[in-house]
């Protein structure tokens, strides 16, 4: 079949389809990389163009900021211009041109591909036409050759407006193109090779985000796997041990996977990002099953809660399983490891760390960061660093609770000596009582300290254990050891059940992460100064990471062993940005 | 370049007027930001060039911003932690300083201290004492050179990097003495420095700083340059400021410092200089006579210094109108043999020739290359931008920016290429 009869039945076929579309990605080609699709561009972009919702983002600095520039200033007379004579303003006007969905697909040498499905196709037409008389009235007006030129592709015209952008529209579908020769190759691959959303693995995809979802990301991980990074990164065994523990099964997932999507869902105020794969689920004899729930109804633990918590992880973890199977899990890493276990040996009075401590711990492991507060009468540091600590519970407590007083007192001791040979104060360990509990709590003296209201970084820390009932709290300070076991006191009138099958449960609130980076934005900004150059701009930034905390009323982060899921909250309509002085 | 072997010191120090015969040009004014200040932007050589040297001058020594101010707010800025025992950030700020004062001179003198009154973290471990001890070089940097020895007998940081720390009636230590007789006497008798050492005696640097324990003080009769008394270390200081060799010695650092490292000036050529900074030890006025002269507008002083590292890599970013990272940039001049606040030995960096090696030649064309690259040093560089904002090609106006010379017309290279070519230039090693 020759050429332009295969691209001619290409642009018969997207024309015909065009009327009663299911899919934007049919008009992209099957050999994608990775694919970004929009099922409902309405209900991802309708809250984003709502009239309150432009005027707060067009008060963030970086957008004002790029407003101020004459290129935008230009690009905003073009819309000016195009909104009189479409006779709709710009977001209406994009709604109807995107309304029955876009796509956009990557390929191979960085190719990409654009299609967008109008609700309107004589508007579309109209948006053509009126771009094309402007390229050709600036060319005549400077005195220059038309950039614009057309191509007859089969039975359709593609056109191109300048050097970077080459489009055809057939029926209410526009596919665009940086260039000419990608678009023709497009429609040619295509032609031959058949259509994105045709393919096997696509289907199974949009199948797996379920018929809710408003769009979706698709990665072709047969394809990326051939890029030697990727494969390399996701080779079992590839890994550190952190990122191993963390995210436990997620890289074996991966690399066993021929398909990765990210269904998108929109809630009221919300999204929902769902990740599923056509992997087959680890199995108890993978290196990553000490992630895996040994029973149908075992998982991660619901997250503790404190006051002023900015954040929480619960982990279903088997940390005896783990490092058991380091060999397997991260053996780069392995003898790097020989001075950790040489420390523990000697904190552990020479336990083997795998058998004797770690099978100590039950698989449940609970993180926590909440902010401080500060007595004024006892001093406030001068950066105000977050307090964090990890819950583990015991199999054997009264087996396990002297030896982990007695490793904790030699860590506190040890750091103690280190720092007494640099003539430098020490720790103070005390023995409180909480709650009728005694735990240990290790303080600096602030006897030394000259101005109890700019106290150096150390103060921030106050390194706490407790063991209430087969519980093991290890906090940075003994205000979060406290609430914490207050937490636990709560959650033993009230038992919790595992959430089944997942293994991990991340939490966070971004009011409370906006609080501490709002606290201690004077120093960042400054840093930002020594090691990035443009306070002014870094400020801006530091400020946009704030504004976008503010902006997320809390996150939830779900894994399984085959699924994981993000949740976002938005306080909608976002907030006016505060301005702030640098630093 | 040698010097006329018959300078008269008066025409040699009197003011330059620019004539006919000796006209101001552009390669003046670079000259001039170049000694005095850490390099030039565009727009500050076009002043400078419209106003003359000596109304630039009156800009350079007094200048019309509020310094106090901004120094007060930098002050803040680098405060470290009580507990910071490296020195890196400090460092760092102090570059940031270097690049943004209003008064690049009083910067440019501070580091001259530093380098005359050397303090070393490595040794004083104490990021708050030498933030202490930069603060009081600047703050007598361009005043009293008898308060600035004075507060430097009483440093911790100077203290710790004589090696000490204590200085016990039974064991004086000797360091800080050898250094005060040494650096400013050229040469010091070693009874001299035995019995000054006993002057220092009592005091001590603990957790909170410098100490003086009276108990442990050598209240004994010492006999020191040819006097004899109970003295204590401020004492010593104010010996040492009544040799004459003293004011010489600061006056001829100060020479190779502001005018020429190339020749050995003659002693009468100093001598009215001399004689009036032993008077008052008044270093602004000092340092106003040497800037405003003839000798300093001459070709005998005109790059006849090597830039150190520091001179070399601010230069370039001064002409590029931009903010920068300093800490990677201290750490890239300490590679060049130039660490700030850690230099070699307590007499500092022996500088002129000393900077460039095979390897230090080879490590500055590199940090000009990552610098005008962007690097981790600058974020969104683009050269030709500066250059268009000027309205100047890209090619010329790096090698007028930097060097102010014209290049040969013809083929004109991108503008990364052409800074990178004018700043390997020899000429660009000068300063």
């Amino acid at each position: 079949m020759s050429k332009n009869m295969l691209l001619g039945l290409c642009l018969a076929l997207l024309a015909g389809r065009a009327a009663a579309a299911e899919s934007a990605a049919q008009a992209l080609p099957a050999q994608a990389i990775a694919a970004l699709e929009i099922f409902q561009p309405r209900a991802v972009l309708g809250p984003l163009l709502e009239k309150e919702t432009r005027a707060t983002l067009a008060l963030a600095p970086a957008l004002q900021r790029a407003t101020a520039k004459p290129e935008f200033q230009q690009f905003q007379v073009l819309v000016q211009f195009l909104e009189t004579q479409l006779g709709a303003d710009w977001p209406t006007a994009l709604q109807k041109l995107t309304g029955g969905g876009v796509a956009l697909g990557l390929y191979p040498q960085q190719r990409t591909v654009f299609v967008a499905e109008a609700e309107d196709e004589t508007m579309l037409r109209q948006l053509h036409t009126l771009l094309w008389n402007c390229a050709q009235n600036q060319a005549a007006l400077a005195g220059k050759p038309s950039p614009a030129t057309s191509r007859q592709l089969g039975n359709a015209t593609a056109y191109s407006l300048g050097k970077n952008e080459a489009h055809v529209i057939a029926g209410r579908r526009l596919l665009w193109a940086k260039n000419l020769e990608t678009l023709e190759s497009a429609l040619q691959s295509t032609a031959q090779g058949g259509n994105l959303a045709a393919a096997a693995d696509y289907q199974a995809a949009r199948r797996a985000v379920g018929p809710g979802a408003a769009g979706m990301l698709y990665l072709n991980m047969r394809a990326l796997k051939l890029a030697p990074g990727i494969a390399k990164a996701l080779q079992p065994g590839g890994g550190n041990p952190l990122g191993a523990l963390l995210f436990a099964g997620l890289g074996e997932t991966a690399g066993a996977a021929n398909w990765i999507a990210i269904g998108l869902h929109v809630k009221p105020h919300g999204l929902a990002l769902q990740l599923s794969s056509d992997a087959a689920p680890a199995g108890t004899n993978s290196p990553a099953a000490f992630a895996l729930p040994a029973t149908p109804a075992a998982g991660a633990l619901p997250n503790l809660t404190v006051p002023r918590q900015i954040a929480a992880l619960s982990l279903y973890r088997d940390l005896h399983r783990f490092y058991a199977a380091k060999d397997q899990l991260f053996p780069e890493r392995t003898s790097g490891l020989i001075f950790f276990e040489n420390m523990m040996g000697i904190f552990f009075s020479g336990r083997d760390l795998t058998d004797d401590v770690l099978a100590q711990a039950q698989p449940h492991l609970r993180f926590v960061a909440a902010q401080q507060q500060f007595d004024p009468a006892g001093g406030t540091p001068v950066y105000q660093l977050p307090a964090f600590a990890v819950v583990l519970q015991l199999r054997h407590p009264e087996q396990f609770r002297e030896t982990m007083e007695e490793a904790w007192q030699k860590a506190v001791g040890m750091a103690s000596f280190t720092r007494g040979q640099r003539a430098e104060p020490g720790f103070i360990i005390d023995r409180p009582v909480h709650n009728g509990i005694p735990f240990s709590v290790a303080r600096f003296s602030t006897g030394y300290a000259k101005d109890l209201t700019k106290l150096d970084v150390r103060y921030n820390f106050r390194p706490a254990l407790a063991m209430p009932g087969n519980y093991l709290i290890l906090s940075s300070t003994d205000g979060l050891a406290r609430d914490l076991m207050d937490a636990l006191a709560h959650e033993g009138q009230q038992p919790v059940a595992p959430r089944a099958q997942l293994h991990g449960v991340l939490e966070l609130e971004g009011g409370k992460v906006a609080a501490a980076l709002r606290a201690n934005r004077g120093f960042m900004v400054k840093q930002n100064m020594l090691k990035g150059g443009e306070a002014k701009d870094n400020g801006a930034q530091i400020d946009g990471l704030i504004g976008l905390a503010d902006f997320i009323r809390s996150a939830r982060l779900t894994t399984g062993p085959q699924q994981a899921q993000l949740d976002l909250d938005f306080n909608w309509p976002p907030a006016a940005p505060r301005v702030a002085q640098t630093p | 370049m040698a010097l006329p072997s018959a300078l008269d010191p008066q025409q040699a120090w009197a003011r330059f007027e620019p004539d006919a015969r000796q006209p101001w040009t552009l390669a003046l004014a670079g000259h001039l930001y170049r000694r005095a200040a850490f390099g030039a932007s565009w727009p500050q050589l076009q002043r400078a060039l419209a106003e003359g040297p000596q109304k630039t001058l009156d800009g350079l020594l007094r200048p019309a911003a509020d310094v106090a101010a901004f120094n007060r707010q930098l002050d803040e800025y680098e405060t470290p932690p009580g507990d910071d025992r490296s020195a890196t950030e400090l460092r760092a700020w102090w570059l940031q300083r270097m690049l943004r004062t209003p008064h690049p001179l009083l910067e440019k003198l501070t580091l001259f201290w530093h380098g005359h009154c050397a303090a070393d973290n490595a040794k004083a471990e104490s990021a708050p004492a030498m933030q202490h001890y930069l603060q009081g070089l600047r703050r007598h940097a361009l005043g009293d050179f008898r308060a600035l020895l004075a507060g430097l007998v009483r440093e911790a940081a100077m203290f710790a990097s004589h090696q000490a720390k204590a200085n016990r009636k039974i064991q004086p230590s000797p360091g800080l003495a050898r250094w005060l007789l040494e650096a400013h006497l050229e040469t010091a008798a070693e009874p001299d420095v035995r019995e000054a050492a006993r002057a220092f005696t009592g005091w001590f640097i603990y957790a909170d700083g410098l100490r003086y324990i009276e108990r442990e003080h050598d209240a004994g009769s010492k006999q020191v340059l040819g006097r004899t008394g109970n003295f204590d270390g401020d004492d010593i200081a104010r010996l040492v400021l009544e040799q004459p060799a003293t004011a010489a010695t600061v006056v001829r650092k100060l020479y190779r410092w502001l005018i020429s490292e190339s020749a050995e000036p003659e002693a009468a050529l100093l001598a009215p200089l001399v004689m009036a900074y032993a008077k008052n030890y008044d270093t602004f006025a000092l340092v106003e006579t040497m800037l405003r002269s003839n000798l300093f507008f001459s070709p005998s002083a005109v790059r006849q210094r090597v830039k150190s590292p520091v001179e070399y890599a601010l230069g370039l970013v001064q002409g590029l109108e931009l903010s920068i990272a300093t800490q990677p940039l201290g750490d890239a001049l300490a590679g060049l043999g130039q660490s700030l606040l850690h230099p070699p030995t307590v007499k500092g960096w022996s500088g002129g020739r000393n900077w460039l090696n095979p390897a230090t030649v080879a490590g500055r064309l590199r940090l000009a290359d990552a610098l005008l690259r962007g690097g981790p040093y600058i974020e969104n560089l683009n050269l030709a931008a500066i250059a268009q904002k000027h309205g100047q090609p890209a090619a010329s106006f790096f090698a007028k920016l930097y060097l102010q010379d014209e290049t040969t017309p013809g083929h004109e290279p991108d503008a990364r290429r052409a800074a990178y070519a004018t700043a390997a230039q020899p000429e660009f090693q000068l300063a």
